[in-house]
């Protein structure tokens, strides 16, 4: 068999094909994850942000159509680093595909060359053995031996096999894998999804895996939120899906501009989509009734979802559903665990979004909550490392300018920003500078017990053992906590001038364990300050910020 | 004639040695304190030292309360003067976090209607602690120079912008109940390490105009700042104020009197009638210079050039 050209059609099955296959291995990738600390779970990051855009996308003959909304969707639910790559990856292949109906093997060369140089493109400081370098390799080492004739099977093949080389060279690329004696779960994630596009090409279906709904689609709502005392003047969310139809009841012109231009007059945020003759609407209004009959000149509802905003969703909806007051500033970030949450929020933070214990939070939740704050400016604290790309990728979607992301690496790094920041100062790029200052020159040092065993240069760890890190990397192993604290600590260069030592204690650690560590470090550091804070963080027993 | 009496409230910290020394009658205030009831506002420490009263205040700062003197307060002390004879100048603490002016207002009229000729001056001094106390040192030195009642009160009300705080209150939860901050206050108990650097507003209270992250940063922002706004420092007695950081404030002083050589650089305490006010964090010193501008402008781009040098 050999395929010379694909279509939309083609693409979406092989797709849908690909993903099916990476879900199906999610959990080993998830375990070539080379930490001993839980923190990034790449399967089921890849599959989430795929799945977000095979949701997403606009099934269709034209390729390039399809890739496009597809790679839209992506760009919309990547979460963590492999995520963001991944839909960078794709984002280079369908820009390169626009105006390609279909896709012959010249066009699939281009496309798969353009994704890579998106993806290094998309990263900062690009890493070796990595995504990054499969993609590349992958096709720079075919690309002279793709030809007109060349059948899409074929080179599928090729890449994937090139790929596949370079996977087992990872460990040599990136010490960290080959101490832990793995290769880099994002590479074995993408050829994963090649893998799954090929098998579509020869036939083999794989069965997609049904997964329940995540949470955050159906939100329980406090309803005493809302009762006979309560104002209103927040509105109704109003989502619907109108079916236009062809009786001549019903208007038979439309047009996308003006139907939005007449929304307008009955509320705001407005998004339209049309997909042939089904509109798909969201507006927040006071008035849906308005909104109803207007929208029933042109059909009838296939969906309806009404929404009260001034209730408030519960936690499940990880993001608080209500628009703000205006503010110069605002402030988003993301934490894991509900103390840190209200810890941060009791810092003065607009937004608090729970990253969970992966702290996998997709652009589209940062977009959502770009919606939800009424601001000039607007500083985002990620407060991990995986997270930032997303962060940035959000920025970058919302084309917005008011918008900073400060790139704490941790909760400590967010809340010497949090701390340094002038509510008072009406300047707001004052503001927003001081924020910055803030996260400089601040060590973390973070302490918990190891899910793994793992090696690393001198460094080994077994299951269970008590393991202390700065600034991400491990420092410390045994069996006291305090101990690896203390250890760590003193491997900071600059001890000596560091003043400050703030302790965000873990959800599991009891009270007491504060009044231990304090009387170890305060004596080994007399002249430092030291606050503790019940942090109620889940992973990390301790997180410590050093200025 | 410069026989007259220079009285300020509770406000003014200055220690029994200072007002005995400058001849200055203090008025008490009230200080609610757990366990105790309501008690005189004090300026010795004697049933408490410094660091229990402000690390008791810290565990439960709601059970303290202060109240400045009564109106009748304020009538029997203008009355015992005017008896004399004695015209009186009362500075009273800003009057944007006390009502401590308008008490002596009230009273003030009471005691003209029964003494019409009676001279009682009341001048708010938009100022608290310690900086509030240096501004009556300053009118005290000059009524000794001979300086009429007249001379001195409009030396006040035209001065008292030109009196400075230097420093960093880093325990903002007391300010911030006060209802002067916006910001969450729970979050500026826990100001770890991060020292907000204030200074007095036209309005009488204190507005942050910069954060300096860590002590050393804070002390060579505060040190700049100082150089460009002091006035003939070597004419000076600069107060050092603070509540529970008595070690800082040893090293800030050797810092001015090296750099500014002052005729005298003085640690005083803030005693519980603004203290229970501030809370433990404040560290700061009070000095004369140049006006203080209405919208403080000046006095952030300085904070702002000067924390950007410090990084």
């Amino acid at each position: 068999m050999s395929t010379k050209r694909i279509n939309g059609i083609h693409l979406e099955k092989m797709i849908k094909n690909g993903l099916a296959f990476l879900q199906q291995h999610e959990e080993e990738v998830n375990r070539l994850n080379v930490f001993p600390v839980p923190d990034g779970d790449t399967g089921t990051n890849m599959v989430l942000t795929l799945g977000n855009g095979v949701r997403f996308a606009k099934s269709g003959e034209d390729a390039g159509a399809y890739l496009r909304s597809l790679s839209d969707g992506m760009l919309l639910g990547a979460r963590g680093n492999s995520g963001v790559i991944l839909s960078q990856f794709f984002r280079g292949f369908a820009v390169e595909m626009a105006r390609c109906p279909v896709i012959g093997p010249g066009e699939l060369r281009n496309g798969l060359i353009r994704g890579y140089r998106t993806a290094y493109e998309a990263v900062v400081h690009p890493v070796e053995g990595t995504i990054l370098s499969v993609t590349r390799e992958g096709i720079e080492h075919i690309r002279s031996q793709i030809t007109r004739n060349s059948s899409i099977e074929s080179i599928l093949s090729m890449y994937i096999a090139e790929m596949r080389k370079t996977l087992s060279f990872t460990p040599e690329m990136l010490s960290v894998l080959k101490e832990a004696g793995v290769v880099d779960s994002g590479a074995y994630g993408i050829i994963l999804i090649f893998e799954g596009m090929l098998k579509c090409l020869y036939g083999e279906v794989i069965d997609p895996v049904e997964r329940p709904q995540a949470p955050s689609e159906t939100p329980l709502i406090d309803l005493s939120l809302f009762n006979e005392n309560s104002e209103f003047s927040d509105g109704y969310c109003t989502e619907f899906i109108l079916q236009r139809l062809v009786n001549s009841r019903y208007q038979q012109e439309f047009n996308r501009d003006n139907f939005i231009s007449e929304l307008r007059f009955f509320g705001n945020s407005i998004a339209v989509v049309v997909d042939g003759m089904r509109v798909k609407v969201h507006i927040h209004t006071l008035y849906p009734s308005k909104v109803i009959a207007f929208a029933q000149q042109y059909g009838e509802f296939l969906t309806f979802k009404m929404e009260n905003m001034q209730v408030q969703h519960n936690e499940h909806d990880r993001i608080i559903g209500t628009k703000k007051a205006h503010k110069p500033l605002a402030v988003i970030a993301v934490v894991n665990g509900e103390g840190m949450r209200s810890l941060f929020e009791s810092f003065g933070c607009d937004i608090v979004i729970d990253g969970g214990t992966t702290m996998n939070t997709s652009s589209a939740e940062f977009l959502e909550a770009f919606d939800h704050v009424d601001a000039d400016a607007v500083v985002i604290l990620p407060n991990n490392p995986n997270i930032i790309l997303a962060a940035n990728q959000a920025v970058q979607l919302s084309k917005r300018r008011d918008i900073t992301v400060i790139e704490s690496r941790s909760v400590a790094q967010g809340y010497f920003a949090m701390a340094m920041d002038i509510p008072d100062s009406g300047d707001v790029k004052y503001r927003i500078s001081q924020m910055q200052s803030g996260i400089e020159n601040i060590a973390t040092v973070s302490q918990t017990v190891a899910s793994r065993g793992y090696s690393y240069h001198e460094i080994s760890c077994r299951k269970g053992d008590e393991i202390a890190l700065l600034d991400g990397e491990i420092v410390s192993v045994g069996s006291d906590y305090a101990k690896t604290i203390a250890d760590t600590l003193s491997a900071i260069p600059d001890i000596d001038d560091k003043e400050t030592c703030v302790v965000f204690r873990g959800a599991n650690v009891p009270a007491e364990r504060e009044e231990e560590l304090y009387e170890l470090l305060s004596a080994r550091y007399p002249l430092m300050d030291f606050e503790f804070i019940n942090g109620g963080q889940e992973i990390y027993h301790w997180i410590i910020g050093i200025a | 004639m410069n026989d007259f009496i220079l009285m300020a409230d509770a406000g003014c910290d200055l220690s029994a040695k200072l007002q005995e020394q400058y001849d200055i009658k203090v008025i008490n205030g009230h200080l609610v304190l757990p366990g105790k009831g309501d008690v005189p506002s004090f300026m010795k420490w004697e049933d408490v030292t410094r660091e229990q009263f402000y690390t008791e205040l810290k565990k439960n700062p709601s059970d303290y309360a202060t109240a400045p003197a009564n109106l009748t307060e304020y009538e029997n002390a203008f009355t015992s003067f005017v008896k004399e004879g004695k015209a009186v100048i009362c500075v009273t603490i800003s009057s944007a976090i006390s009502g401590s002016l308008d008490f002596a207002t009230a009273a003030r009229k009471n005691v003209l209607q029964n003494y019409p000729d009676a001279k009682i001056e009341l001048i708010d001094s938009l100022r608290f602690g310690p900086g509030f106390g240096l501004m009556l040192v300053h009118a005290s030195i000059l009524r000794s120079e001979g300086k009429t009642f007249e001379e001195v009160s409009d030396y006040l009300v035209k001065n008292r912008n030109r009196f400075h705080q230097a420093g960093w209150l880093d325990d903002l939860s007391f300010v911030a109940k006060k209802g002067r901050i916006t910001h969450p206050k729970a979050f500026f108990g826990t100001l770890a390490g991060i020292k907000p650097i204030g200074e007095f507003d036209s309005g009488g209270l204190t507005t942050v105009l910069g954060k300096a992250k860590g002590a050393k940063a804070a002390y060579a922002v505060l040190m700049k700042y100082i150089e460009a706004t002091i006035e003939d420092p070597e004419d000076q007695y600069i107060f050092i104020a603070q509540t529970n950081r008595y070690p800082q404030a040893e090293v800030y002083k050797k810092m001015i009197e090296e750099k500014f050589k002052p005729k005298a650089v003085f640690i005083n305490d803030v005693f519980p009638f603004c203290g229970i006010n501030i809370g433990p964090g404040l560290m700061a010193a009070y000095y004369m210079g140049k006006p203080i501008s209405d919208d403080l402008s000046t006095e952030r781009a300085l904070i702002e050039k000067f924390i950007a040098e410090a990084k």
